[in-house]
């Protein structure tokens, strides 16, 4: 696979060189680098994603609306591959380890994909009818929202490793979801018992369709709502989430692609960045305690919000345009305090390895 | 651990990684023959960044939007070969889901979730024949 990427850009550089531009048209060397830094982004994104446990989707989308003019529909559409193809990369190995669970899996994506779906009608809905201000309170409220997750972030959120299940109902007994896996750290088979998977499914169909409307990866979502609601392990939760998002999402993305929101050019290298950086970071996860990036999500998180929110004001006419000095200072003031937590952290790292 | 999910696994794997191969060859055949594209690349990216919207660079760049499976009539166009890569890689769930559900029915005996892989299998080729459209 390395070795087709490699070609390929080199190919593209050489070709690109030679190409004759057409009266205003964008040359052969700018398109090739435009290919290789969609790449080379998409790839950080996903490697920074995958180390800190989210999806790429939730730094690509937010990142695209608050700082790029590209067209909601289309930041979206591309959101939601780049989310995708981050959960399709990891089904094989989750699988193969038997961490994930097909039958949750499958049960869950049965209310996803409606949602999903649904999200993505309404997303196109909006776009082509609410025109300028559709476009503000899309901002607005994924500014909100991402407000929420970075706060989230920070508190940690109510998560149990392995819930304690005192009754397990009826529908769910009748599921038989329950399977053992091996599980590393206590070196034995754990099986586990689980319950409410009817309000699940509830649950589900809201973070299908705030996934689809927004073009975002919703495994912040996914992991509370099994773990807190059907009692199914974190580690577990977390791996269904992956699974979960590359076979919910085959639903929701078609309704983007069917209307040409979903550029294949503009597209393919976002795609191809998320799979090689989901492999690598997959792999560097295993290898490197990097507790720290996450302190990098939440400083990102922020500026993304501050964007989203200013320029979905601006949108609605609410306010002007954002100088770009406060956008400085504001990146420049997260930068810092980032920086000081980070620091921080790997001091109290250090600390605790020395004793 | 279980064949269904097994399998699941291995297609949905080999198939993104198969898609995204797609992907990396498709914008390479775009630059080299530049005319056998639907959209033109010369002008694509600007418009893009131009912040129009999806209507207007289809028109612009393609004189107008030719159907979300124009790969099949363009295959070997750089565009279509690409939109061919990521619709494989936006239906590999689908594929894997239909010997995971035969699985559960013939070898694990759980109807159950033959239905429930049936179900989602449904719901992928209905998204991605478009019967079901709200706008």
């Amino acid at each position: 696979m390395l070795v087709v990427l490699i070609i390929s850009f080199a190919g593209m550089y050489l070709v690109g060189r030679g190409l004759e531009t057409p009266p205003g048209g964008m040359s052969g060397t700018a398109i090739f680098a435009w290919l290789l830094g969609f790449f080379l982004l998409s790839f950080g994104i996903a490697l920074v994603a995958v180390i800190g446990g989210i999806g790429g989707g939730v730094l690509f989308t937010p990142f695209m609306l608050a700082f790029t003019s590209v067209d909601s529909l289309i930041v979206r559409a591309t959101g939601l591959i780049v989310a995708m193809f981050s959960g399709l990369v990891s089904t094989g190995p989750f699988m193969r380890g038997g961490l994930a669970n097909l039958r949750i899996c499958v049960f869950c994506a049965a209310a996803y994909g409606i949602g999903a779906f649904s999200g993505a009608q309404g997303a196109i809905f909006v776009a082509q009818n609410l025109g300028e201000a559709g476009e503000g309170f899309v901002r607005l409220a994924l500014g909100l929202i991402l407000l929420s997750l970075a706060i989230y972030f920070i508190v940690g959120g109510k998560k149990i490793e392995w819930p304690e299940v005192k009754h397990v109902d009826k529908f769910t007994k009748w599921l038989k979801m329950s399977q053992p896996y091996y599980e590393v750290s206590v070196k034995r088979v754990i099986d586990y018992p689980l319950t409410r998977a009817g309000w699940v499914l509830i649950a589900i169909i809201g973070v299908g369709l705030l996934s689809g409307f927004f073009g975002l990866g919703a495994g912040w979502a996914i992991v509370p709502a099994q773990n807190v609601i059907m009692a199914v392990p974190l580690k577990v939760a977390a791996a269904n989430s992956g699974v979960l998002l590359g076979m919910g999402d085959c639903i929701g993305v078609w309704p983007y692609l069917l209307m040409g929101a979903i550029i294949p050019v503009f597209a393919a290298p976002w795609l191809v960045g998320q799979v090689l950086g989901g492999l690598l970071g997959a792999l560097i996860l295993i290898k490197v305690k990097a507790g720290f990036v996450r302190y990098l999500l939440i400083g990102f998180m922020f500026f993304a919000c501050f964007g989203l929110l200013t320029k979905g004001l601006k949108l609605l006419g609410v306010m002007g345009e954002v100088p770009m000095w406060l956008n400085g200072l504001v990146f420049l003031t997260i930068c810092v305090i980032v920086t000081v937590l980070i620091v921080r952290y790997i001091k109290a790292e250090a600390r605790l390895g020395g004793e | 651990m279980q064949l269904s999910q097994r399998v699941y696994g291995e297609i949905v794997y080999w198939g993104t990684i198969v898609a995204a191969i797609i992907c990396m060859i498709g914008p390479f055949i775009s630059m080299k023959n530049p005319d056998k594209n639907v959209m033109n690349p010369f002008y694509l990216f600007a418009a893009i960044f131009e912040g129009k919207d999806t209507a207007t660079i289809w028109q612009e760049v393609a004189g107008g939007f030719p159907g979300g499976h124009f790969y099949l009539d363009k295959f070997f166009y750089g565009d279509g070969f690409t939109q061919f890569g990521l619709a494989m890689g936006c239906s590999v769930a689908a594929w894997a889901l239909i010997p995971a559900a035969f699985i559960y029915l013939f070898k694990e005996k759980n109807p159950t979730y033959t239905i429930l892989c049936l179900w989602v299998t449904l719901l992928i080729i209905l998204s991605m024949v478009g019967i079901v459209s709200s706008h």
